[in-house]
């Protein structure tokens, strides 16, 4: 009851007309920025930290909710209508979406995107109101050993699970950590890393360097590719959905939504593997199993209800534990420190009625989406005509701004340039960028915990394993770390099995996708004879229906 | 000698193709096809996909008509990439769609058009949707 | 020479094992330098992490080499509006870079409002776009629009610079 009364509170906070017009801005900046090629919703939020430092910490979050549901919408939009997913967990969306659109049924498979959405993400927030609470009362139980090894498992799990290649996530990882260590260390006062740079002295401002990888570094890897070949987007009318289409999406939404939940609360869980577990199952489960891959509306249906249950409970470990699980909760987790607010077990404490405002701003805001997105859907579509020039541009113009306006200091801006260098090299090279964030942010408070921790049992290591809980967290990083070895033995021994899961899974995945398809050339010259334009055109077709081009490995669309 | 057309996938677009179709009958001038896009949008729909043009090649095929369909997307706007077609190929007419614009559209947006009547150097036709 | 060049080329990767190996050994140059008294309060002391760290650093550099000396490579990161099928555009990234470091060069001395202009400009203007006075007119729009709204909205003051006065 007590829980019921707090979100109730939360509920009149966030109802007040001002804090509504906040949910509503953020709602159509985020839809606005997952339409949008090349801008996501982590990048908007690290883009607006500095202005929202002057708004109520509340009004601020409640806005960055908004953008956080609302860039989940509006990339399923653009995967449907151009099969061009940002992020990888929109592959599936694009592949099955894009089809249906082509198909004819553009509506449809926009409608059944953003209702499951709404469902997902509605029933995702009760099960946050649910068990966030539970987390909580265990983790302030915990001790400062528990509570280091939780974090280490973390940075770990986030570093080793997701990505393309472990070592990459590792050196990014490191990255992040270095870049966490420059400045006046608190305990001792020792200044590390400032070079005798009195500008230095107060370390990097964690908003300069998200701005600068999210935003900057952004930006100059989008200029250095942009897509020459115009594309053809599907038109569209109003997204409805007819009483069959109903009957064959309410249970891929809850059973999508059943996936996505328990991954997303995971420390490394993400959302790409649950739209790929809902995808297989809606197919293995369906009775038109020959529509998929051509635009089944299950395949739509289930995997962008996973994902929104996972973006929701990415949100568990942010507010339970303080532990960011994607760029964007990373980002609002930087949010809450600029705003001297501590995360960690204690938020639910010492900033109740913010925690709890919050959380039903995600109610509210999830019923904006579905009001501004059902009806509007072709007028957000429009927003692709914006010529890319202004738009890259003002990314860079805002960065800037944005960076420059939290000191007021030029040198600012020369770290914005350095670390968005590093930031287009890294996206060059495949390390990733979630890793680097973590350790920017995680480190210092893991530093903090061990300190604690050592300082409790006078200086023996022993202390780091003193509670049960702790043993157990590094039997699972232990666990996580050797988990590529373990998964290449138990393939040695069975190799049959091993073969069919691994092949079931990829088949659905990206494979199934294939590879990049050849977008018609720049400049095309045509001189072909009726037979072989027919051949041509067959192929072509076929070309384009296979043709989604591969997400970022494990990375969202900053 | 060749007859260049600017093609755009819409009525006025299709309009300008069968009037520039008909001339090349007459003239029994070989016909450039020109869609261009600035390409600065990820979305252009005046930029005209493979189905498209495959369509248009084949009904070229069956008129027999010497033609050659181009597709440049070099970040220059249509009228200069058309004015540059009529050179390189020695264009005799030039047909060009027209859509509809209010005056003040016109005056804010530029036209195309204007810059193709205004700057080519043969005669140019140009053709209205529905006419 | 030329074996070791051929051997080289296209393992521009490499230069980011060598960052990472430069990056980690600052970290453990800086830590070395770090004087710490034995103190019983903090018995990890501040010198603890940037040795885990810079160790981590110089571990990944040399496994980044070998990998990929024996071959491997990271993948470039895709996305909704990247084609990777051509090479990197530097024709695009210079001009941008330039913009960036004039508006550096320029804010604290000429002002938000000039800098942010020549900022704006310059990037629409490495990106391809040639409407030299629309796109001079937004820009001036955008930067004078922020230098108001950061001023009277959020209450802070950029840098007025050569405009002090006017604006």
């Amino acid at each position: 009851m007590d829980i019921l009364s707090s979100l109730m509170d939360g509920f009149a906070t966030a109802l007040t007309p001002m804090n509504l017009l906040y949910a509503l801005i953020g709602v159509l900046l985020g839809t606005a920025v997952g339409v949008l090629p090349g801008i996501g919703p982590a990048m908007t939020v690290a883009l607006l930290l500095p202005v929202a430092m002057v708004l109520e910490p509340t009004s601020a979050f409640i806005m960055f909710a908004g953008i956080y549901y609302g860039g989940m919408y509006g990339g399923s939009t653009t995967s449907i209508l151009l099969n061009t997913p940002g992020e990888s967990s929109s592959v599936i969306t694009a592949i099955e979406g894009n089809r249906m659109a082509k198909a004819g049924k553009a509506a449809q498979a926009l409608a059944t995107a953003a209702i499951g959405s709404f469902v997902a993400g509605t029933i995702g927030t009760a099960l946050l109101v649910v068990f966030t609470p539970i987390v909580v009362e265990f983790a302030v139980s915990l001790g400062s050993p528990s509570y280091f090894a939780i974090m280490v498992l973390a940075l770990l799990a986030v570093t080793a699970v997701l990505g393309a290649s472990r070592l990459r996530g590792f050196a990014s990882l490191g990255l992040g950590l270095a870049i966490g260590l420059v400045g006046i260390d608190s305990v001792s006062g020792q200044r590390r890393l400032t070079f005798g740079q009195p500008l230095l002295a107060d370390g990097l401002d964690i908003v300069v360097i998200a701005v600068a990888i999210f935003a900057v570094g952004e930006a100059l890897w989008v200029a250095a590719h942009l897509r020459r070949t115009p594309l053809q987007i599907i038109p569209v009318g109003r997204p409805w959905m007819g009483k069959q289409d109903w009957k064959r999406s309410w249970k891929p939404w809850l059973r999508g939504t059943a996936f996505g939940f328990p991954f997303g609360a995971l420390p490394a869980g993400g959302a790409e593997i649950p739209t790929f577990l809902s995808y297989v199952t809606e197919k293995r489960l369906s009775k038109h199993p020959e529509e998929f891959g051509k635009g089944a509306i299950e395949g739509v249906a289930g995997p962008e209800a996973a994902n929104n249950a996972a973006a929701a409970g990415t949100l568990t470990p942010m507010l339970a534990l303080g532990l960011p699980t994607n760029a964007t909760a990373a980002v609002m987790l930087a949010a809450f420190t600029q705003f001297g607010i501590q995360p960690g077990p204690l938020l639910f404490e010492n900033e109740g009625p913010l925690v709890w405002a919050l959380i039903a701003s995600l109610f509210i805001g999830n019923t904006l989406l579905l009001l501004v997105n059902l009806p509007l859907a072709p007028v957000w579509a429009k927003l692709l005509r914006l010529p890319r020039p202004y738009l890259y541009a003002g990314i860079l113009f805002f960065a800037t701004l944005g960076a420059y306006s939290v000191n007021l200091q030029a040198f600012d801006l020369v770290i914005l340039l350095v670390v968005g260098a590093l930031g287009f090299m890294m996206r060059r090279f495949g390390l990733p960028v979630l890793p680097l964030i973590l350790g920017l942010i995680l480190g210092p408070r893991i530093e903090k915990q061990l300190r604690q921790t050592l300082q409790l049992s006078a200086g023996d290591v022993s202390g780091l394993w003193s509670e049960p809980i702790a043993v157990v967290v590094y039997i699972i990083v232990a666990l996580v770390l050797a988990w590529p070895l373990l998964f290449k033995a138990w393939r040695r021994m069975r190799p049959r099995t091993a073969v069919a899961v691994g092949g079931g899974t990829v088949a659905a995945g990206p494979a199934a996708g294939g590879p990049t398809a050849e977008r018609p050339t720049a400049e095309r010259t045509t001189a072909v004879s009726p037979g072989q334009a027919a051949a041509a055109d067959g192929k072509t077709t076929d070309a384009n229906t296979a043709d989604a081009t591969p997400a970022n490995h494990g990375q969202e669309k900053s | 000698m060749s007859i260049i057309v600017g093609y755009v996938p819409t009525a006025e677009g299709t309009a300008a193709l069968d009037r520039a179709i008909s001339e090349a009958h007459k003239s029994q001038s070989r016909l450039v096809i020109i869609n261009s896009s600035r390409g600065d949008a990820i979305v252009d729909k005046r930029y005209a996909q493979a189905q498209d043009i495959n369509e248009v090649t084949e009904r070229l095929e069956k008129e027999g008509i010497d033609h050659l369909v181009l597709q440049p997307v070099r970040g220059n706007d249509v009228a200069s990439e058309v004015l540059e077609a009529a050179d390189k190929y020695r264009a005799e007419l030039i047909v060009i769609g027209l859509r509809k614009r209010t005056p003040v559209g016109k005056l804010i947006m530029g036209s195309t058009a204007q810059q193709i009547l205004l700057e080519a150097s043969c005669p140019v036709l140009a053709v209205k949707a529905g006419a | 020479m030329t074996s070791l060049s051929t051997r080289l080329k296209g393992r521009s990767e490499l230069g980011v094992a060598a960052l990472l190996g430069a990056v980690g050994a600052l970290v453990l140059f800086d830590a070395a330098r770090l004087v710490v008294p034995y103190s019983q309060s903090d018995p990890v002391g501040p010198k603890a992490l940037p040795i885990i760290v810079g160790s981590l650093l110089l571990v990944c550099a040399v496994m980044l080499a070998v990998n990929v000396l024996r071959g491997g490579h990271g993948e470039a990161e895709a996305g909704e509006d990247i084609d990777l099928s051509h090479p990197a555009d530097w024709r695009t990234i210079l001009p941008l870079a330039g913009a960036f470091i004039a508006n550096i060069l320029l804010i604290d001395w000429a002002g938000w409002v000039i800098s942010g202009t020549v900022l704006f400009w310059g990037s629409v203007w490495a990106l391809g776009s040639r409407h030299y006075v629309r796109d001079g007119l937004i820009a001036l729009a955008l930067a004078l629009l922020t230098f108001y709204g950061f001023y009277l909205g959020l209450g802070i003051a950029l840098p007025a610079g050569l405009l002090e006065g006017i604006l």
